[in-house]
């Protein structure tokens, strides 16, 4: 029904012809999903956008095709593109808060799209109402006269779903439809999805980086990398019998919320960006991968079917069963080993203690401004956090877990309760300074964490501008030489800005920045949500070699359970300002015991695409 | 919804009274901080010390600040502004012949200039869009670059001297007497039913009602094309177009409503700026508004007169800012929802 | 290590102060940079060595040749370029001079200005709270008056004279300054790396100094380019009035009001101090407008 062929797309960059896409050719029948797979960059939202025909200035298809039943979409004028827009074609967005005009109702928006669609006036109440309510929203009458900022992400989302099957489409184009959504929604999101389709017999693109989270609900997957497509086929072979070394380090550096743990194997580097791909001849995946000779670099393979109905885009591609790796990654992924968090030390003093710590924010509401609203960030916390120990806290937005982390490091003053540091109660506005050697932060943000006109050296060892004794005693440049070197930055980093670094060099310099003045305890918020698996596993990796290294503890904030298990011994769990659950983390994640708890683990994507998913969720 | 209104109304006007009275004492301080004695013009060439005496008792020049402010606000609260030196007029009976007059001459200039800088910034925007924008952007510069002072001389040379078809002094031909009804010129004349009258004012409204607008539109056409430029990058508009809609329907139906709230907002805070720009025009044009006022008060050094003039500009804006208070939280539903 | 060793992507060389280069390399490319900034110049140049520039004493009165046209037209002569207005004093020689004034009154009341509204702005921004209110709230006052009468008003109490007109437009005018500059100060207080300057121990003037200071300079600077275009206009205004200087000092305002008398028959004489005004104001404009181009990456040309 839609059927793509070696689609390329290419770009006039600086002067180059660069190809963002390269021959990407997939099929999709009436009724089924595809998965369209691939970490940031890869350009796999590039082709949602040629599909709608929205090519950005400078863009160009130089070749393949695209028909979508029968009709040669490239060879279509605007009119008849955007008539196919909404009517046989709907797409579903990511941001789903946005994504809705915020001076109209959803009445009003609704409305307009019919309009659009050419559903009479009088015929188009009913249906708005009937659409809403097969989305399960509750009150559709009183919802059509809201505005998008009074609901929530998920109701918005619903209702942007309703939209885009009230024309009945042929194809649903879905972009990262759950990223931006909180752990129920996302498991809703999903099941309604699949409901709306099967009784209308929906074909589906489904755009994500989550490859776990596609062998579920897809029938077919896409690997996508640098604008190649690199393995195709269905979707429980391209997961368990991965061929190419891409898909299968995808999926190995992702860890594991159940089952035993391993070290990740990480790749090296990151993937190319637009400016370089023209500088690449032959495999663009050549640079990181393990097995890769000279033939790989000579020419650009071709996509290849090695076994029925699975195409994959390599000469030396992974025979499954067969040991070609020898890294040492690989031979452990298959062994149960020893490999554990690390703990802390038990006995010693606590590092870091909350006690019955409460933080409240005051909102003024009401009309004028009088009526106060107390937020309740955090709710009688208690916590400590050993010497060496890695803890994760765990909850999703609103949970309260940054305003924790902000009141260990002294951003944000308590509003009642004790933070104890090293057995030292802190108090005030000066925990903040006294804190330093003791307690530093690592943000979220590499964009907003690292100031644009400090060059590398500059932003390693800042803390070198406000003691002048600490030069006499260590030397800056050698120091700044050191902390390089612990977070595998090259030397000639240095004097670059961050304007110049990736995302994962600028967590390395964020996370060097908060070493320089070798505190005992690191708290990181959310560190890397942001980036990449690939490069996620790198940053991982890196955190628990300076843990060996150094012996600082570390906490860790983050809604990833995965990643949390991986990296931290100990977890707590939060919802609402409340501690829910914490203990031993393999423990609590083997024998959740609150309900919460359960929840969060039952919304990640297992591992083996058998175990069927999303779970059953009452719809809230 | 009324209650809205009335509460952001009631608000402002809370927080008017200590504006007012800070403003009204700054302006009473700083004037009295002349380096020239204003009963000088006051006497004639032949006064004794002991005449300036008297006549410095007599308008209670001699008392100290302080007590001579709170008797000023004691006979304002009552109605009372004082009396002009230089016209021995009261100062009340000046202003309320005045006001109307410029305020018919400052809303016909804003009404002018939305008529000019809505089309304007709308095409600013489309020709933003296509990369056409470098003739525009000079236009809007240059147009920037003329205060309402300067276009008025400009306008009077064109259509008085060169070409004269509009006249250019007063508010309507000689021998016109306006009755006094609401003190608004236009709507006063029609109300008689004087037709012939009514062009004469018309007319004599065309060219400083023009000159304010050229000189306020350029304002708004950059702050329409900069609101415009913002929504085209939001996510529901990209959300919009592929859903099928057309670009046209977009921008008018989409980003247009989105991008009227900064505009709105920009405009009441330039707002003193037209007040400003009217106070030259009025002086140009020998319109008798309140503007024309302020500037014989202030080559007079009459204080008097010019606290009056002071705290009814104070007055004025603080009704625009409250009409841009409620007319935003009409237009933006977030802020309907309290 | 090997797994978190780095393969150097292939690199530009780094560069010193990329963000500076970049928003230099903008700012060359944007002609109105170069059009305001020529502009600028050469009336800067002409104000410096008007001594030498001038054909004649601008005050010098001429009674035998009075409204003489410019010397393109029927009766006018070398002798007095841009002709002469009703006093008999050369218009060219008049108009060289009142840039002298124009520019100093420009360049001082922006100067001083952004002075005092970027400090204040500054400390409201980053300390929040208090502070904050009570800057903004100075600040409404202020703005709820509008600024013409305002400027006229500080005359009337200051008198008259260049510095008081200089005075009067840094008191009317650091209020656009504050709230503009407040705002992205704001913004930049939220971002991280100024929380990560104060946790490795920054104390809040360094913080305000290293931290946000620097990201807020460009913005400083496009106000006051603008801010000097806004000056003259001022300037222009209270001299035409007939309360910025005494008549001694030749400024284009004074030119205006003298010309408004023989508007009928010697439009020229209007014409100059009018168009004066004009090239400079929009000298200001578009530099300032070119520098905020250049830092605003929206509002560039896709493709630049």
């Amino acid at each position: 029904m839609l059927s793509i062929s070696h689609l390329t797309l290419t770009a006039r960059l600086s002067g180059q012809s660069v190809e963002v896409l390269r021959d990407v050719s997939l099929k999709l029948e009436r009724g089924k999903v595809l998965g369209l797979v691939g970490e940031s960059g890869a350009g796999k939202s590039m082709i949602g956008r040629v599909i709608a025909g929205h090519i950005p200035t400078g863009f160009e298809v130089t070749k393949g095709r695209i028909v979508f039943d029968d009709t040669d979409l490239l060879a279509l004028n605007r009119k008849a593109w955007r008539r196919l827009l909404g009517r046989r074609i709907a797409f579903v967005p990511q941001e789903p808060l946005t994504a809705l005009n915020p001076v109209l109702t959803i009445g009003q928006t609704f409305a307009e799209h019919l309009a659009h669609l050419g559903v009479p006036a009088a015929e188009r109440r009913p249906l708005m109402l009937q659409q809403l309510d097969s989305v399960h929203l509750p009150n559709p009458t009183e919802l059509v006269h809201r505005y998008p900022h009074e609901l929530s992400g998920g109701q918005c989302q619903r209702v942007l779903i309703a939209m885009a099957f009230a024309a009945n489409p042929a194809l649903i184009v879905a972009d990262e439809p759950t990223t931006a959504l909180d752990v129920v929604s996302q498991a809703n999101v999903l099941r309604l999805l699949a409901e709306q389709r099967r009784t209308r017999q929906t074909a589906m693109l489904l755009i994500t980086h989550d490859l776990r989270l596609a062998s579920h609900v897809c029938d077919d997957i896409a690997v996508l990398y640098a604008g190649e497509q690199v393995e195709y086929g269905q979707a429980t072979e391209v997961l368990r019998r991965s061929r190419h070394p891409y898909t299968w380090a995808l999926d190995h550096a992702t860890p594991d919320v159940h089952g035993p743990q391993r070290q990740l194997p990480a790749l090296a580097g990151q993937m190319p960006g637009v400016s370089t791909l023209g500088g690449i001849s032959g495999c663009r995946f050549a640079a990181r991968c393990r097995q890769s000779q000279a033939a790989c670099t000579a020419q650009p393979p071709a996509l290849a079917e090695r076994a029925s109905g699975h195409w994959v885009r390599c000469i030396y591609p992974r025979e499954v069963g067969a040991r070609t790796l020898t890294a040492a990654g690989e031979a452990s992924a298959t062994a149960t080993s020893g490999w554990s968090a690390p703990r802390g030390d038990a006995v010693a003093p606590s590092l870091v203690e909350l006690q019955d710590a409460t933080l409240r924010y005051t909102a003024r509401r009401g009309i004028l401004g009088r009526r106060k609203v107390q937020n309740v960030a955090v709710n009688q916390l208690s916590f400590k956090v050993q010497p060496g120990e890695f803890v994760g806290i765990v909850g999703e937005s609103g949970s309260g877990k940054s305003s924790v982390a902000r009141l260990i490091v002294g951003a944000e003053s308590l509003t009642s309760g004790r933070l104890l540091i090293e057995g030292q109660e802190r108090v005030g506005a000066k925990a903040l300074r006294l804190t330093r050697e003791h307690v530093q932060m690592i943000f979220q943000d590499p964009h907003s964490a690292l100031n644009p006109r400090r060059s590398v050296y500059r932003l390693l060892t800042q803390a070198y501008e406000s003691d002048h004794m600490a030069s006499k005693r260590h030397p800056r440049q050698e120091r700044a030489h050191e902390l390089l070197n612990d977070v595998g930055l090259p030397l000639d980093a240095l004097m670059r800005f961050p304007s110049q670094l990736s995302g994962g060099q600028k967590q390395r310099v964020n996370i060097g920045r908060a070493l320089c003045v070798m505190p005992r305890l690191v708290v990181a918020d959310e560190i890397v949500s942001g980036l990449d698996v690939s490069v996620q596993a790198q940053v991982l990796n890196l955190l628990i070699e300076l843990g060996r290294r150094h012996g600082i503890a570390l906490v860790l904030i983050s809604h990833d359970l995965s990643v949390v298990r991986y990296l931290c011994s100990r977890v707590v769990v939060m919802q609402h300002g409340n501690v829910v659950e914490q203990g031993n983390t393999e423990e609590v994640f083997a024998n959740p015991q609150h309900p919460y708890t359960r929840l969060l683990l039952a919304s990640v994507p297992p591992a083996d695409p058998s175990i069927a998913w999303p779970p059953e969720i009452a719809v809230a | 919804m009324f209650q809205i209104i009335s509460a952001i109304v009631l608000r402002r006007l809370l927080l008017a009274i200590p504006t007012l009275l800070l403003l009204s004492l700054v302006v009473f301080v700083v004037l009295r901080m002349l380096p020239v004695d204003p009963l000088a013009m006051l006497l004639p060439a032949s006064a004794t010390a002991a005449d300036a005496a008297a006549l410095r008792q007599q308008l209670g020049f001699d008392k100290p600040i302080p007590q001579q402010f709170l008797i000023w606000l004691w006979k304002a609260v009552n109605g009372n502004l004082g009396s002009s030196i230089n016209f021995r007029q009261p100062v009340v009976q000046l202003m309320l012949a005045a006001v109307p007059a410029t305020l018919e001459l400052t809303l016909t200039g804003l009404l002018l200039a939305l008529v000019i800088s809505v089309p304007g910034g709308v095409l600013a925007f489309v020709l933003h869009q296509r990369r056409h924008e470098a003739a525009a952007d000079l236009i809007v510069a240059l147009m920037q670059s003329i205060p309402s002072f300067l276009w008025s001389l400009l306008l009077i040379l064109a259509f008085g001297v060169f070409w004269p078809v509009l006249p250019f002094s007063g508010r309507v031909g000689d021998g016109v007497t306006l009755p006094d009804i609401t003190g608004f010129a236009l709507v006063d004349l029609l109300l008689v039913g004087r037709f012939e009258a009514w062009l004469s004012a018309v007319s004599h409204l065309l060219l400083p009602a023009l000159a304010l607008a050229l000189g306020f539109a350029p304002l708004v056409i950059r702050v329409l094309r900069s609101s415009l430029i913002d929504a085209a990058n939001e996510p529901y508009v990209e959300v919009a177009r592929l859903r099928g809609l057309s670009e046209t329907r977009i921008l008018w139906r989409h980003m247009l409503k989105n991008a009227s709230l900064p505009t709105i907002t920009m405009i009441g805070v330039q707002f003193g700026f037209l007040f400003g720009g009217a106070l030259l025009v009025e002086m140009i044009f020998g319109f008798p508004g309140v503007g024309n006022l302020m500037v014989q008060a202030v080559k007079g050094n009459d204080l008097p007169l010019i606290q009056g003039i002071a705290l009814i500009f104070c007055v004025l804006m603080l009704v625009i800012t409250v009409i841009v208070d409620v007319l935003y939280a009409v237009l933006n539903p977030r802020l309907r929802t309290l | 290590m090997t797994a978190t060793a780095l393969t150097t992507p292939p690199a530009p060389r780094g560069e010193r102060f990329p963000v500076t280069r970049a928003t230099l390399r903008q700012l060359a490319l944007q002609r109105r940079v170069w059009v305001g900034g020529g502009i600028l110049l050469v009336i800067l140049l002409l104000a410096v060595f008007a001594p030498w520039v001038a054909p004649h004493d601008p005050l010098e009165q001429d009674l035998l040749h009075m409204l003489t046209p410019p010397m393109w037209a029927a009766g006018g002569s070398g002798e007095f370029p841009l002709g002469t207005d009703g006093l008999g004093r050369c218009v060219l020689s008049r108009a060289i001079y009142g840039a002298r004034v124009a520019l100093t009154v420009a360049i001082e009341a922006a100067l001083g200005s952004m002075l005092l509204g970027s400090t204040l702005a500054l400390l409201g921004g980053y300390f929040g709270g208090l502070v904050d209110r009570a800057i903004s709230y100075l600040v409404d006052l202020w703005m709820s008056f509008p600024p013409v009468v305002l400027s006229l008003i500080l005359l009337v109490g200051l008198g008259t004279g260049v510095d008081k007109v200089i005075l009067a437009v840094v008191l009317v005018d650091w209020t656009r300054f504050c709230r503009v500059i407040r705002a992205d100060v704001l913004v930049i207080r939220r971002r991280d790396y100024v929380l990560a300057a104060r946790l490795i121990g920054f104390t809040h003037l360094r913080t305000m100094l290293r931290e946000v200071l620097p990201a807020v300079v460009p913005l400083m600077i496009t106000l006051f380019s603008i801010e000097m275009g806004v000056a003259i206009i001022v300037e222009a205004t209270l001299s035409f009035i007939g309360l910025s200087v005494p008549p001694e000092i030749t400024t284009w305002g004074q030119m205006l009001a003298d010309a408004r008398n023989d508007m009928q028959s010697a439009a020229w004489v209007m014409l100059t101090p009018v168009l004066c005004i004009i090239v400079t104001v929009l000298g200001c404009n578009l530099f300032g407008d070119g520098v905020r181009v250049a830092l605003d990456p929206r509002l560039r040309l896709r493709g630049e």
